[in-house]
């Protein structure tokens, strides 16, 4: 219980998916401009984050893995090599799924987050928590918490992007850093302050 | 005054319109209200309550950083003495002192003032009365020890990225001070780290001292015996006769500050209150389920309060106007949580040995994002318009 609380507390603040690993930087560049659209695409990242990790642990574990297949008479088979075309399409699946019941139970939502929603489906954060999860041998229990972390952390990120952007009306930059210019200079800026939890181990 | 007044009015043609320096009309202007009050009432952000204009606004700043300074000055000048192993007397501590100050000061404020009147120059913005207060408050977290490029560096980072992209003072989103300051700390970690290397003047070797954040335990001894061991008991940290960054080290002269501050209604209660309640909350809970007596997990919340820069940060850096929230709610739980933070840097982070400027950086990013909670549960409160 510890554990998955501290690897929980990793994902979310030390090893931030956005802002210590910088994936799914585009749409938080480009849905972070609105805080309650920011919410609602964070929840929808935590959803997806928190289904996929484990389903690829799963299909990763069940059949691609080195020797996974032996229940099937292939001892020596290894068909990791596939993962990455799996993980997609599992993303994909399950990103259209996400699209249906948002755009059924809060039309509003869907419209707002227009064309980023199916673009969840190639944000670089929830590939990057599938691959991590195999990279670092994580139990299916682990690969929940993975998940669900991570989504946590992304989502804190681009909530609080997005109140800064709205503080950024009252701003007065030079022509050419408006717009996205200012915002991957606060990204920056907000990685820095992010760097705070480096080095602390759990 | 009134000679002074004529030197303005004549020589203001030159300035304005199609003078030839109107390019400087800026600078002009602010070495103008140095003496004059302005005639224009404020016409742009920062807006502020009362008939203080930003101007007096900073001086107090100012004025409330002056004791500091000042203990800063003597005390760098006693610690190099002792680094070369002689125990000087007031003046020449402040003579000693001031030779390894007053450069960094003055570099701050050359290479600032540099861009500040470049940027209003071109971008025909008022030259912001903030930066006296940034230029002054940025050396006063650095080391005695640090070489002057790194300060140069370190303000010009902090103007621009900190403050003048953004369009200049009351726009910025971090405290410009504290940025400079984190960008010459992850850039150039050696000058900066928690040893406070004490220069000698002219001995055979210098001393290196640590600070008392940096200090852990041998063996079973708890980390108040070896503190005090040190040198650093609790009376010392208070009036400040300990090695650290020039202008963290004396509590009392910080307090005079945050009186000052407090009184004239300059910085805001709640930040401070809020900062010192997390701080003094934190350390008694890692207190008490913390396991290792020599570190400081076990030092109590006393000492976590007077050891490091946690006060003059909480004083001088967190209670800037612009980069605090501006709802009272959010004060409060902004200044808990950069206490919170403070203490969970200091304890649980290895790599760092101080977290008072990280911890306030972090909580600058999430003041807009608590203001607004805090504004949505108010108009969720209002009884809603029939």
């Amino acid at each position: 219980m510890v554990d998955h609380l501290s690897l929980f507390i990793n994902s979310v603040f030390i090893g931030n998916i956005l802002l210590a690993y910088f994936l799914g930087m585009c749409s938080f560049i480009a849905v972070s401009k609105n805080v309650e659209t920011a919410t609602g695409l964070g929840f929808a990242v935590i959803f997806v984050l928190t289904v996929t990790s484990p389903v690829n642990w799963l299909i990763y574990h069940g059949l691609l893995a080195p020797g996974a297949l032996a229940w099937a008479g292939f001892p020596d088979l290894d068909l990791s090599f596939l993962k990455y075309i799996t993980f997609i399409a599992v993303i994909a699946a399950i990103v259209q799924a996400v699209e249906m019941i948002i755009d059924r139970y809060s039309p509003l939502l869907y419209v707002t987050l227009g064309v980023f929603l199916p673009l969840i489906a190639v944000n670089c954060a929830i590939l990057g928590t599938s691959l991590f999860m195999v990279e670092r041998n994580y139990t299916f229990m682990e690969s929940v918490i993975f998940g669900a972390g991570s989504g946590t952390g992304w989502m804190l990120a681009i909530v609080s992007m997005a109140a800064i952007r709205n503080k950024l009306k009252y701003a007065d930059c030079p022509r050419g850093l408006e717009g996205f210019g200012i915002t991957m200079i606060v990204a920056g800026l907000m990685a820095m302050t992010f760097m705070m939890f480096s080095g602390i181990t759990l | 005054m009134k000679w002074l007044k004529r030197i303005f009015d004549k020589s203001e043609k030159h300035f304005s319109g199609s003078g030839k320096l109107a390019k400087a009309h800026a600078l002009f202007d602010a070495t103008k209200t140095v003496f004059f009050h302005p005639l224009r009432r404020t016409a742009f952000i920062p807006f502020l309550r009362d008939c203080l204009d930003l101007k007096r606004y900073m001086t107090f700043v100012l004025i409330s950083l002056v004791p500091v300074t000042i203990f800063g000055i003597y005390n760098t000048g006693y610690r190099a003495g002792l680094g070369s192993g002689v125990e000087l007397d007031l003046l020449d501590s402040f003579l000693h002192g001031s030779y390894y100050v007053i450069p960094i000061i003055l570099v701050s404020y050359v290479v600032g003032l540099f861009w500040e009147i470049l940027f209003a120059g071109i971008r025909k913005h008022k030259i912001s009365e903030g930066f006296l207060v940034t230029g002054l408050l940025f050396p006063l977290t650095l080391p005695a020890t640090i070489p002057l490029w790194q300060v140069a560096l370190g303000i010009s980072f902090g103007v621009i990225i900190g403050k003048e992209v953004f369009g200049g003072t009351g726009r910025n989103i971090l405290n410009p001070a504290l940025t400079a300051r984190a960008f010459v700390y992850f850039s150039y970690p050696v000058s900066m780290s928690g040893e406070i290397w004490i220069p000698n003047l002219g001995a055979v070797d210098g001393m290196s001292g640590a600070t008392p954040l940096a200090v852990a335990a041998q063996g079973n001894q708890s980390i108040l015996a070896a503190l005090s061991d040190m040198g650093f008991a609790l009376k010392n940290l208070f009036w400040g006769f300990v090695p650290g960054s020039i202008g963290e080290t004396s509590v009392f002269c910080i307090v005079l500050g945050m009186f000052f501050l407090l009184v004239t209604r300059i910085a805001n209660f709640r930040i401070i209150a809020g900062g010192i309640a997390g701080l003094i909350f934190t350390a008694i809970v890692f207190y008490l389920f913390g396991e290792d007596p020599g570190s400081w997990i076990k030092a109590g919340p006393l000492y976590h309060l007077f050891a490091g820069s946690f006060l003059f940060g909480i004083t001088f850096m967190a209670t800037d106007p612009v980069s605090a929230p501006g709802t009272n709610e959010a004060r409060w739980i902004f200044g808990f949580l950069i206490g919170f933070f403070t203490v969970t840097i200091r304890v649980a982070n290895p790599a760092f040995v101080e977290g008072t400027m990280l911890a306030i950086l972090f909580m600058n990013v999430f003041a807009p994002l608590l203001d607004h909670m805090v504004v949505k549960y108010k108009v969720s409160k209002r009884i809603p318009n029939v």
